[in-house]
């Protein structure tokens, strides 16, 4: 009982009523679309509609519903996603250690990590496609691309921010590098690379995304330019819309978790 | 003194050539094929640094309407978007509680990816105007707009209550209404945050800038030029975009970095 009382009172309750205040204004537009418009569905449908059409049994395709054609394409963009992540959190990761402890390649690499993040994505898409020959590794090779961005800088200003102090304290226990890394510096740099990750979780399904429409043969992205130029149900759409926003929130808050869970100090901070 | 002043010479001088090495050395290996023959591509996907020059040099006429389309877009959602978030940021310091829950409900707008902002931006704009180009101009802007206002609104937020210690109390103590603890402490307090934010919204704006455009109505924009080349297979062309977008990425950038060091001169 208390729980409950307590849950009313919480921060979860605001955000709770912004989000039904959020819902109450896109549904005074959507009445306002659905009284001028001729096909209302294609410029902003009820919410209702859209939830409708999730669990509408209607063959969309001829073999799949609306929803199952969402959930099958997600499953292939997030995937790839999901590897090009990992590999590009690895790569940023190492990237900034060596930055940290190579001076030069410090100097070398900093100023074109600031370069890199302002190449557009689908402009290096097709010359990738091009080079690997496979929509698949180009998708891997772009969320890896903007995965590591993000987090080699943030590991790196993780391990410059590490007091002075506490290096003299290694260095008077003669500590080694080796154990100075192991036991100091990777340590203090992991709130920075799960800022990092957090950011780039999000980018990288939008990366995903944004390389399926480049090319047919499945994927979010594919299907939601298909479902625009009404190849079939306008609701694809807006489903594959809501998707890929709870799947961005939700790859953030998946990332807050496993920080909580592989770093306990922050328990207790909070 | 004068010590202290070479070692800075030699730490910049590090900084500077480092990198400019390693680029002179990343270009030579592009001109003479090599870089084709590491990625095994070859100079039709990815041409000579030569040729984009040339190409660039060629069609400067066009390329620069199509930067000043995608300019107006991005510096215009930049600033509608950043005093949009401003403003949200100083609304919630002065209502703590729902203020930052609807942050948090902001900051997850940043999670949506912005390709499924854009077309509902364009669907919206339909029937703003029966010009194409103003209307799809407006729905690339709000796609920007909400970008941008994200960053902006946290960070001003946090310049706002993260306070030196004791610098409330010592207004307090000064009977200072809550007018003048705004002007005379918060808002000096929040110009570091911003320009944190600022930092993050300006390559944020010419990328989101960039990606609206592939699906705008109205075909113009550095980003829709490299699309359109790349269907068309004219990926010299497309690169020679490419090259541009980068660049305008980067000089706002550094009118960024300038504009901070001035603002900011007496603060460090």
């Amino acid at each position: 009982m208390q729980r409950i009382k307590k849950f009313f009172t919480s921060k979860q309750m605001v955000t709770v009523v912004w989000v039904l205040g959020i819902m109450v204004l896109w549904e005074i537009g959507a009445f306002i679309v659905a009284g001028t418009k001729r096909s209302p569905e294609n410029v902003l449908p009820h919410l209702y509609q859209i939830v409708q059409s999730v669990f509408s049994t209607k063959l969309v395709n001829g073999s799949q519903t609306a929803f199952q054609i969402v959930l099958s394409n997600a499953g292939l963009t997030l995937f790839r996603a999901g590897i090009g992540f990992l590999i590009g959190a690895g790569i940023g990761f190492l990237l900034a250690l060596l930055m940290n402890l190579v001076m030069p390649i410090e100097k070398i690499v900093f100023p074109y990590l600031m370069v890199i993040q302002m190449i557009p994505i689908l402009g290096m898409a097709p010359i990738i496609l091009a080079i690997t020959k496979d929509i698949n590794k180009s998708r891997i090779v772009i969320a890896a691309i903007l995965t590591f961005y993000p987090v080699a800088t943030n590991t790196l200003a993780g391990f410059k921010s590490v007091e002075k102090e506490k290096h003299e304290l290694m260095h008077s226990i003669a500590a080694t590098k080796y154990e100075i890394y192991t036991k100091l510096l990777i340590p203090s740099s992991i709130p920075y690379l799960f800022t990092g990750l957090k950011i780039s979780a999000p980018m990288a399904i939008t990366a995903s995304i944004l390389v399926d429409t480049l090319q047919g043969g499945g994927g979010l992205g594919c299907m939601l330019s298909q479902s625009l130029k009404h190849a079939m149900t306008i609701y694809v759409f807006w489903q594959i819309v809501f998707f890929s926003a709870i799947v961005g929130i939700l790859s953030y808050y998946l990332m807050s978790l496993i920080e909580k869970a592989v770093s306990p100090y922050k328990r207790i901070h909070k | 003194m004068k010590k202290i002043k070479e070692i800075v010479n030699k730490n910049s001088f590090a900084t500077t050539v480092y990198p400019i090495l390693f680029g002179v050395l990343i270009v030579v290996l592009w001109q003479t094929q090599i870089l084709h023959k590491i990625l095994g591509a070859d100079t039709f996907t990815l041409p000579m640094p030569s040729r984009i020059f040339d190409i660039i040099l060629a069609n400067t006429d066009s390329i620069w309407t199509n930067v000043v389309a995608t300019l107006i877009v991005a510096i215009g959602g930049l600033i509608v978007g950043s005093a949009l978030g401003f403003m949200l940021g100083v609304l919630a310091t002065f209502a703590p509680k729902w203020g930052a829950g609807g942050l948090t409900v902001i900051a997850a707008f940043n999670a949506i990816p912005i390709i499924a902002i854009a077309p509902i931006a364009n669907n919206l704009t339909k029937d703003l105007s029966d010009n194409p180009e103003i209307r799809s101009m407006i729905a690339k802007m709000i796609v920007v707009t909400l970008t941008c206002m994200v960053p902006m609104s946290i960070n001003v937020n946090r310049g706002m209550t993260e306070l030196k210690p004791f610098s409330l109390d010592l207004m307090k103590s000064y009977a200072a209404e809550n007018r003048t603890v705004f002007f005379k402490l918060r808002l000096p307090n929040s110009v570091p945050y911003i320009f944190t934010a600022l930092r993050v919204s300006v390559p944020v704006c010419v990328i989101s800038a960039l990606v609206s455009e592939y699906f705008a109505e109205f075909i113009i924009g550095v980003g829709r030029q490299i699309r359109e080349n790349i269907v068309l297979a004219q990926y010299a062309t497309a690169w020679a975009y490419i090259t541009v977008a980068c660049a305008i990425g980067i000089i706002l950038y550094i009118i960024l970095l300038i504009a901070e060091g001035i603002t900011l001169k007496g603060r460090k």
